[in-house]
């Protein structure tokens, strides 16, 4: 990877550090891109955005549709199946 | 000190158990298989219940492995990482120079305008759009927040192919859902 790493190049980079810690020389890397690159910038906020969305969303979220009438009842039969063996 | 009673599980945490299912697989009827896996695997593993943990958590704890193994099922089917429909999707969105093709807009201030409805709503929508296992993935990593290396691990795929298939997936979800109304007016 050059000094400066192009913008896919940097996306990459940006992805890999919400999973784990880049080691020192991509980190730096990444940032020096990030600072002259708006569009780099923002692709790096928004990928934060979205796991602080979705995660919020999973904890608050409780009126979506349970299990379906049919799917309980063959659920039911099996396990029904399985307490009687 | 908690007991299991196995007659009401169905009643007291089926719906429970599959809106965590269905929101990390985005399919009905895997979540159904999901849920009804855990069940009878409970009742195969009732005597390792020790009663520390309430049986919701206890049951949360087995779906977990279960959805997994469906997901691992799946991708045996689609190899993500070598799939060069996914590397031209992504060739798309650069200029051969590196560039973005295309400048990214602004989201404004997505949680204050986001409804839970809306968000949940758009997220599965563009789950549908990708490949079923690049999605369930991504949910797996940023809705359920289940560690890389863990997933990694447990789908039997290589740390590199797992950055490859979640980076795929993050740049295709942005664009969807900057695609789906995300983009406003703003700055962030």
């Amino acid at each position: 990877m050059k000094w400066i790493p192009t913008c896919r190049e940097t996306t990459e980079l940006a992805s890999r550090s919400m999973d784990e810690r880049l080691p020192f020389a991509d980190r730096m890397a990444m940032r020096l891109h990030l600072a002259i690159c708006e569009n780099c910038a923002r692709f790096n906020r928004q990928l934060q955005d979205m796991r602080r969305l979705f995660r919020a969303e999973t904890a608050a979220d409780d009126d979506t549709p349970g299990l379906a009438p049919e799917a309980r009842q063959r659920i039911e039969s099996e396990l029904q199946k399985k307490l009687g063996s | 000190m908690s007991t299991l009673d196995a007659h009401s599980w169905l009643a007291d945490h089926g719906d429970y158990l599959f809106r965590v299912a269905r929101r990390q697989l985005h399919s009905d009827e895997l979540a159904e298989d999901a849920v009804q896996e855990t069940l009878l695997a409970a009742l195969s593993a009732q005597a390792r219940y020790s009663g520390d943990a309430s049986p919701r958590t206890w049951l949360t704890g087995i779906l977990k492995h279960k959805i997994v193994d469906l997901i691992r099922r799946q991708m045996r089917e689609v190899e993500i990482p070598r799939d060069a429909e996914g590397e031209e999707a992504v060739d798309l969105l650069f200029k051969q120079d590196g560039h973005w093709a295309e400048p990214l807009r602004p989201w404004g201030n997505p949680q204050a305008e986001a409804e839970l409805g809306q968000l949940r709503r758009v997220l599965d929508e563009c789950a549908g759009r990708l490949k079923p296992a690049m999605a369930q993935v991504f949910s797996l990593r940023e809705v359920a927040g289940m560690e890389t290396e863990e997933i990694c691990k447990e789908l039997d795929i290589s740390p590199t192919n797992c950055w490859v298939l979640l980076h795929r997936a993050r740049l295709f979800m942005r664009q969807c859902l900057e695609l789906n109304g995300f983009s406003k007016a703003g700055t962030a």
